[in-house]
């Protein structure tokens, strides 16, 4: 392993600080160059707003390059699909073996921008209604490259105004000084700022208008008389919650206006079941629960121990319960 | 009723095409918002074996609000109450448009996979989680095994 750095490594990177300036990142081991990392875009001149897609490519240089070829590596693609993903990818192992014994990197990135070039729309569904974005429908890239329909990203966050708010109102009022502001993005929950005004005055999706109805099938049907016939089997053994308990009444929400936790009404269809199920008597608790407690008065998570917003946990489906 | 977003049809559809393994989420033959839910126990947990009935509801706001989901089999968990109701932050603070039900439902099966005694519903049960592990296992293998085994 030699201590000094290939001539033809070094002048590459000079060249590519040159051009690309500070978005390049070069790391390095003992003054030995080993990742490059630049965000690829599409180019659209320098209007920044007509940017949809972007992805990281990280290079990494075996101790041969460039006569080695680099291990190449994309990652964070935004508004991209696998296909076109796999597409860069064949293209670039193509590259590689091309320009086998000569810097590469400058290459690879003229190579993806060009790919991006073509396919700078959004690609996939907007994640809060699932429709996909079609020709006129008002869609947005948030900073950190997700896109929504305009309509759809304004009601999620009129949504969370209103919770923070709620939240906010809870505090105690030095507290409420140091509650931060927050509007998060639905996908990554980086913060996003965008005028929810101009937003909510965009049409809804396009395909929304014509939603067929729904209709339950023969195969859920069946799937529904499975489930009643175990729910039957474990209400008989005393298997279902609340059975033999005198705490308050099961939370089943039915409204909009039920949704703050803590007990609530029972609607006839919901809790139907349940009610033949758990007669409302305060005999003895279960066993296995000891005396009985003190009423519940229901999980308040709005806020973590600092009393600031947000951040209690990692969120998305492998989330804990933190 | 409103007519049902279409969101909530193609989740439902999405559910029977694709279903979840472990997991089934069927709606309600009065009400479309409202799923009967069984989640099975998951591998090496205390709940291994076990088939937990749960009810979700979708809020009017849905998918603005987080679905409302609770346990109606019995569970010995500490992040999980008498009455069923869950302890996970997607269900409250951290909920986000961009989660579904499949993924609500497999955080739910995570957190029986995970359970967090220091962030707990139940006391009782996170207090024994706490200061004798091997006895609130056995105990929640026990209540598996009585209320949730389908034989």
């Amino acid at each position: 392993m030699s201590a000094t750095v290939d001539e033809r490594i070094s002048d590459e990177l000079e060249a590519l600080e040159a051009i690309l300036m500070n978005d390049v990142v070069v790391k390095k081991v003992n003054d030995v160059p080993e990742i490059i990392e630049t965000v690829v875009h599409p180019s659209t001149g320098d209007d920044v707003d007509q940017q949809f897609v972007c992805v990281t490519l990280e290079v990494r240089l075996t101790p041969g390059y460039p006569d080695i070829s680099p291990e190449v590596t994309l990652r964070n693609p935004r508004g991209l699909d696998d296909e076109v993903l796999k597409s860069i990818y064949t293209q670039i192992k193509r590259k590689l073996l091309d320009c086998l014994g000569q810097p590469v990197v400058f290459e690879l990135i003229e190579l993806i921008r060009e790919n991006l070039t073509e396919s700078n729309l959004p690609s996939g569904q907007c994640v809060i209604c699932l429709y996909n974005f079609v020709e006129g429908d008002v869609f947005i890239k948030t900073q950190c490259y997700h896109y929504f329909h305009s309509y759809c990203l304004a009601s999620h966050l009129i949504a969370g105004q209103k919770y923070y708010q709620e939240e906010v109102d809870k505090l105690p009022s030095w507290q409420q000084m140091q509650a931060p502001q927050y509007q998060t993005c639905p996908v990554c929950r980086c913060r996003v700022t965008c005028d929810v005004e101009v937003l909510k005055a965009a049409p809804p999706p396009v395909d929304s208008i014509t939603a067929p109805p729904f209709c339950l099938t023969a195969e859920l049907k069946a799937l529904q008389v499975k489930m009643s016939a175990l729910l039957a089997r474990q209400v008989a053994r005393g298997g279902v919650v609340g059975m033999g308990d005198n705490g308050p009444p099961p939370l089943t929400i039915t409204s909009p206006s039920d949704n703050d936790g803590g007990s609530t009404s029972q609607e006839a269809d919901k809790a139907e079941a349940l009610a033949s199920a758990r007669p409302h008597t305060s005999s003895e608790n279960a066993p296995g629960s000891p005396q009985a407690r003190p009423v519940y008065r229901g999980p308040y998570r709005g806020f973590n121990r600092r009393g600031k917003p947000g951040r209690r946990g990692r969120g998305g489906p492998a989330a804990g319960s933190r | 009723m409103a007519a049902l977003p279409r969101r909530i049809i193609k989740e439902t559809q999405r559910l029977m095409q694709e279903p979840v393994p472990g997991i089934s989420a069927v709606p309600s033959e009065t009400n479309a918002r409202y799923f009967h839910v069984i989640v099975t126990g998951p591998e090496d947990s205390p709940f291994e074996g076990g088939l937990f009935k749960l009810e979700l509801f979708l809020p009017e706001d849905y998918p603005m609000s987080a679905p409302k989901v609770r346990f109606i089999t019995k569970i010995y968990h500490p992040n999980i109450d008498r009455l069923g109701r869950i302890c996970l932050d997607i269900l409250k603070d951290k909920w986000s448009p961009a989660l579904q039900i499949r993924t609500v439902l497999l955080s739910i099966q995570a957190l029986l996979s995970a359970p967090n005694p220091d962030d707990p519903l139940a006391n009782d049960v996170a207090e024994l989680w706490k200061v004798n592990e091997g006895e609130a296992i056995r105990n929640a293998k026990e209540w598996t095994r009585r209320y949730a085994m389908d034989n």
